[in-house]
């Protein structure tokens, strides 16, 4: 987990970033605070032709059918600055109402690709609905199968690549949860309180479910 | 319209008078028969038929004689173009001096016998003569050819009479004489000819010839380094494909034919498995192409004051292409970020 300004690492539930201090009402304040309404393809930045267009959109389908609960949506503009792809998409996922995207779909069931026209950078941005499945590694895998496609101006072939490649990984994701779901669950676990620790320390390390072994059957020492 | 209405009325027109027999004897008495020259059948009496006229007693000419009148006269060469022709060896590959070929068509194939002795070993000079014309007695062609072209590049000299192809002679230049057979000489002299024939006008003629000499002279040089000509080529080939067949064995359809009774009794299930498994492969297809994916939903604690999301994934720049993925692994921020 990362903060969206200073890619610092934050800890889970902070309220903004330690290090820099970012929270949403930052991105509020440089964006704007109130809800925006768009399709979940919307290019702004005029980068996809119609054919291309309709390519995207037939990606983004069959991602949607493929993984019921997500939605994906994409978004070119010109942002002018690299750093402020991350708030943006950060703002975006959390202040967009999708027209196209049925409402029992939240945000937090979301994936954005942001592609900023101006400074040629693209970035993903999450909800938290993914955010035990989706590392920083894998979006990154997922926006290198596009990469030369953009170089080369093909921008609606590097997203399609790019959507298939997110949509292997979350398939695969989908069978390592099936397997073994608390491995997952311990990447969002709350944060451990100190009075949890010395509760552990002194279960042996136990997981919080598990009993602690019966003392009785132990030799008591003379 | 005019033609057709005369024509419907000659047909029309009465038939000429005659005389009856009576009138014709009183007439005839009296001396004078009116329009008897124009109307009657009988021919006037000076042009009475005479007597058939005797065939002369003269001796048939023979058959030389014959051929004599066939042949068309022949002209010897001017005198004063022969120094052009014979003194000297060609400085050009389009011996001409009497100017038979018209300016383009001299100039056409000038410059294909130029394009030849570039591209080839052996150079091509054509002497170009009249359709009639006959090289003089005391010029000896053997000689002129040992005496010029003994020293120099090989060469092909041709003796080309416009508009006559078949008089055409071709002499080797005596570095070639021994390795270029008379056959294949006639040979490609033949098929020269054949092809000027194939032609109607002279100066097509003549480039028909010169082309197909060309030709036949690339295949000459082969031959000197070993290469068969292209009628010995065709028969090797033949040859060749037939030796390949026979070594081949038999083919498949025989083959198969001495294993299609072995065969047969699995056919039926060998099919049937392989259907079956066609579709259980389409069936996987279908079922992994519908299959639908979900996601445990686990509890995550909102942050950064985000309802829906704070999950910040990877960026990328494609600004250029000197800054490959593989330099940009590492997601720092942008003032850390090495320019």
């Amino acid at each position: 987990m990362k903060c969206p300004r200073c890619v610092q690492r934050i800890h889970r539930a902070a309220a903004c970033c330690p290090h820099c201090g970012f929270a949403l009402a930052e991105a509020d304040m440089r964006f704007g605070g109130d809800d925006v309404r768009l399709s979940s393809l919307a290019d702004t930045a005029g980068l996809l032709p119609r054919r291309d267009r309709q390519r995207v959109e037939r990606a983004m389908e069959r991602f949607n059918r493929k993984f019921p609960q997500l939605f994906i949506a994409v978004y070119t503009g010109a942002l002018g600055e690299v750093g402020q792809l991350r708030q943006f998409g950060f703002w975006l996922l959390n202040r967009a109402a999708f027209d196209d995207v049925p409402v029992e779909k939240p945000n937090a069931a979301g994936i954005l690709l942001v592609i900023d026209a101006e400074s040629k950078a693209a970035g993903f941005t999450f909800g938290y609905l993914l955010d035990p499945f989706l590392e920083e590694g894998d979006t990154f895998d997922c926006l290198t199968r596009a990469h030369p496609h953009w170089l080369e101006g093909n921008h609606a072939d590097g997203i399609v690549k790019a959507i298939s490649q997110l949509a292997h990984v979350l398939r695969k994701r989908c069978r390592q949860a099936k397997r073994d779901r608390e491995r997952f669950e311990r990447k969002v676990l709350p944060p451990t309180k100190l009075g949890d620790m010395v509760h552990r320390i002194r279960s042996g390390h136990r997981p919080p479910g598990e009993t602690e072994p019966s003392r009785s059957n132990e030799e008591v020492p003379p | 319209m005019l033609l057709p209405a005369t024509v419907r009325a000659a047909r029309n027109d009465p038939s000429l008078p005659s005389w009856n027999e009576e009138e014709r004897k009183q007439l005839e008495e009296s001396g004078w028969v009116p329009g008897a020259l124009l109307l009657a059948d009988d021919p006037p009496p000076e042009e009475q038929a005479k007597p058939e006229a005797n065939p002369l007693d003269a001796e048939k000419p023979t058959p030389e004689e014959i051929a004599e009148a066939a042949a068309e006269p022949t002209t010897e060469i001017p005198e004063k173009f022969l120094t052009a022709y014979f003194d000297q060896r060609p400085e050009n590959f389009l011996i001409d001096p009497q100017n038979l070929l018209d300016f383009q068509d001299s100039r056409d194939r000038a410059a294909f016998l130029t394009s030849h002795a570039g591209d080839s070993a052996i150079d091509l000079f054509v002497y170009v003569f009249g359709k009639d014309q006959e090289i003089p007695g005391e010029v000896r062609e053997e000689e002129l050819i040992e005496r010029f072209f003994a020293t120099g590049r090989p060469a092909m000299i041709v003796y080309y009479y416009i508009g006559q192809p078949q008089r055409s002679m071709v002499y080797l230049s005596p570095s070639l004489t021994d390795t270029v057979s008379a056959a294949e000489q006639r040979r490609a002299l033949t098929s020269s000819v054949m092809q000027a024939l194939e032609k109607t006008d002279p100066a097509g003629q003549l480039e028909a010839f010169v082309v197909q000499l060309g030709i036949r002279i690339y295949w000459m040089e082969r031959m000197i380094h070993g290469e068969p000509s292209p009628e010995e080529s065709t028969v090797r080939r033949a040859t060749a494909h037939a030796a390949k067949k026979l070594k081949q064995g038999p083919s498949l359809g025989e083959r198969m034919a001495g294993v299609m009774p072995l065969v047969r009794p699995y056919l039926l299930p060998a099919g049937g498995l392989l259907a079956a498994l066609g579709i259980a492969i389409a069936a996987l297809w279908w079922w992994k192409r519908r299959a639908t994916f979900r996601l445990p939903e686990l509890e995550v604690e909102p942050r950064l004051g985000g309802d829906h999301a704070a999950g910040v994934g990877a960026v990328i720049s494609f600004a250029s292409p000197t800054l490959p993925p593989a330099s940009q692994r590492l997601q720092v921020p942008d003032y850390l970020r090495p320019s």
